[in-house]
């Protein structure tokens, strides 16, 4: 198990972005956007084959050409400073993961095989001078997705604190009606903030909203990522073009208007789970949720089934 | 010490041997617990018998298997099993095991230290059996896969088929390429088995798997006992086709080249599983 290194770029001070998939792949989608937006240059990769298994398999005329794995790349960029920004240059590490490692046993990172990733990327954070790292993920929560997500921040040092509150539309978990400032961050998200921690590395997680209803859905939520990467820029100081995630956003939400209304006129879920969800619509979405814990929980169970119930097919293996 | 040396250091030995055997520059042939036509199985069985072989070496399954539990298959408590074995020729090393559910990699890359550093072998086999969409009448192939091409041309004038193909890679291609990584010679040798088998035992595809590997390593096997449940196989399956209208109509289609329906080949392997398990 190995970092391969294409280039050594010469970074200092830098800042690290990871991504990786998860629930409406909003992290992910945020960083990968960035980095493209940055035109960040591939220069590392992880060696994936200890944490994952193979997921295609080339043979020609006889021969084992290559199998390919789950892919987990870092990239940099390097921020000029300018008139308009900040008044020195700023490094940028982009790590972006295909897959969390989950063992086989969990949908979501934990156990030896993430704590090794975890610490792989830290080590390449700290050859390449890093001081402060973002991940970024998603919060399930009650909001309607005709609103705009917030973003909940978690650092792993008090004197992050301060920073976070200088962000838009961003809240800390102690502002979280209900939360009582506590949670859990599941996955790479969470535990490399904990890593880092250890290593006496900054580090923030920045989440963006989802409603509970769409926590299993296929589709990306592109609106919460969005709503990440508006705090990102605000981070960077820089203005990013985020048309096409704006174009993405309209065309999943057409998807999700569309299956939520065959739901309701096909009878697929009962009458009071569709009025919840709607009750939603017309809430405030800052303020506590208008349905409880066990509303949530009755509507999750429901529509969790109906997106699980694409059977897997038959597959050959060679 | 980085956190990659400090796990190296820490990594512990899988391997719990029995016996200390020598060997001379052998061959491996390796094969799964689970296959189509229990080909993997059976090969290794009458292999295993002809060399009069004995476990060397097995390997500590807890990091590879839930052993949350045992699986109770005919009626009996299993336990996963990977063992390496020799016999009276010191040159071939026979390996068998469940394919492990955890740290596929980890497995695959311990074993080829191993059979590399203390067995010293100069090439490996693995058996497996391919599912296809042919009658038991037609004869069968044997597709493989090398990681070299110097093995792969040493291979030619015996018989096998290349293959090409793209897709989810099962254990076998998986160990194929960790050889390749270490500079190990490899083939995977698939037989074709009719899919209408799959779940029973094919015995022409077994014969011929072992028919490669007797010509291979002169291993002087005598397949009268084989042949003889080939026959008995195949009139059990006449039989059936003279009873059974459906039955015949299937298998004649799949004789002529043609394919089946899902529905057409879930009956055909329900009335040949039927007949071959009550041997009525």
């Amino acid at each position: 198990m190995a970092v391969k290194l294409y280039k050594k770029p010469k970074l200092k001070d830098s800042i690290m972005f990871c991504g990786w998939p998860g629930i409406g792949n909003i992290g992910i989608l945020a960083i990968d956007t960035l980095k493209g937006l940055l035109k960040a240059k591939e220069f590392a990769e992880l060696e994936s084959w200890e944490f994952f298994d193979p997921q295609k398999v080339s043979i020609d005329n006889g021969l084992l050409r290559y199998l390919e794995f789950p892919s987990n790349k870092f990239y940099f960029q390097r921020l000029k400073a300018g008139p308009e920004r900040s008044r020195r240059d700023k490094d940028l590490i982009f790590f972006i993961g295909q897959q969390q490692p989950t063992e086989g046993r969990t949908r979501y990172a934990q156990g030896q095989k993430a704590y090794e990733m975890a610490n792989l990327v830290l080590d390449v954070a700290e050859k390449f001078g890093c001081h402060r790292v973002y991940t970024s993920g998603a919060a399930v929560t009650q909001i309607h997705h005709v609103f705009k997500p917030r973003v909940w921040a978690v650092p792993n040092k008090q004197e992050l604190i301060k920073d976070i509150k200088q962000y838009r539309n961003t809240i800390l978990m102690s502002e979280i009606e209900g939360k009582g400032d506590q949670g859990v961050i599941t996955g790479l998200n969470g535990l490399l903030l904990g890593v880092a921690k250890k290593r006496g590395l900054e580090a923030i997680c920045l989440m963006g909203e989802i409603p509970y209803y769409l926590q299993a859905a296929p589709w990306p939520y592109p609106k919460a990522s969005k709503s990440v990467l508006e705090v990102l820029a605000k981070i960077l100081d820089v203005t990013l073009d985020l048309s096409t995630l704006d174009e993405f956003t309209q065309r999943i939400e057409r998807s999700i208007d569309e299956f939520l209304e065959s739901l309701y006129s096909t009878e697929a879920i009962p009458h009071e789970i569709r009025d919840e969800i709607e009750r939603l619509r017309h809430a405030e979405p800052a303020g506590p949720g208008p349905i409880t814990d066990e509303e949530q929980k009755k509507i999750m169970e429901h529509i969790d089934e109906l997106f699980d119930q694409e059977g897997r097919k038959n597959e050959k293996y060679l | 010490m980085n956190f990659l040396t400090r796990k190296a250091a820490k990594m512990k030995n899988i391997f719990k041997f029995s016996e200390q055997p020598t060997f001379e520059n052998p061959s491996l042939i390796v094969g799964w617990d689970k296959d189509a036509g229990q080909l993997s199985q059976k090969v290794i069985e009458y292999i295993n018998k002809k060399i009069k072989s004995r476990s060397f070496c097995e390997v500590e399954p807890a990091d590879f298997f839930s052993l949350a539990g045992v699986t109770i298959e005919k009626n009996m408590a299993q336990f996963p099993e990977v063992k390496f074995y020799c016999g009276q020729r010191n040159d071939l090393v026979v390996f068998q095991g469940g394919e492990p559910i955890f740290e596929r990699y980890r497995f695959l890359n311990d074993i080829s230290d191993l059979v590399q550093s203390y067995c010293k072998i100069k090439n490996l086999y693995t058996i497996s059996g391919t599912i296809s969409s042919i009658a038991h009448t037609d004869s069968r192939k044997i597709l493989a896969v090398y990681n070299q091409q110097e093995f792969q041309n040493q291979l030619a004038g015996f018989g096998l088929e290349d293959m090409s193909w793209e897709g989810k890679p099962a254990i076998s291609s998986f160990l194929l390429w960790v050889a390749k990584r270490k500079g190990i010679p490899g083939v995977s040798l698939w037989t074709q088995i009719p899919f209408y088998l799959a779940a029973s035992e094919d015995f022409q595809a077994i014969k011929l798997t072992l028919s490669f590997l007797n010509q291979r390593f002169n291993l002087e096997l005598d397949f009268k006992n084989l042949d003889e449940q080939i026959d008995e196989q195949n009139k059990k399956i006449e039989q059936l086709r003279q009873e059974d209208p459906e039955t015949n109509r299937h298998i004649a289609t799949l004789e002529s080249g043609l394919s089946l329906s899902e529905e057409e080949q879930f009956e055909l392997i329900k009335s040949v599983n039927e007949i071959l398990e009550t041997g009525d």
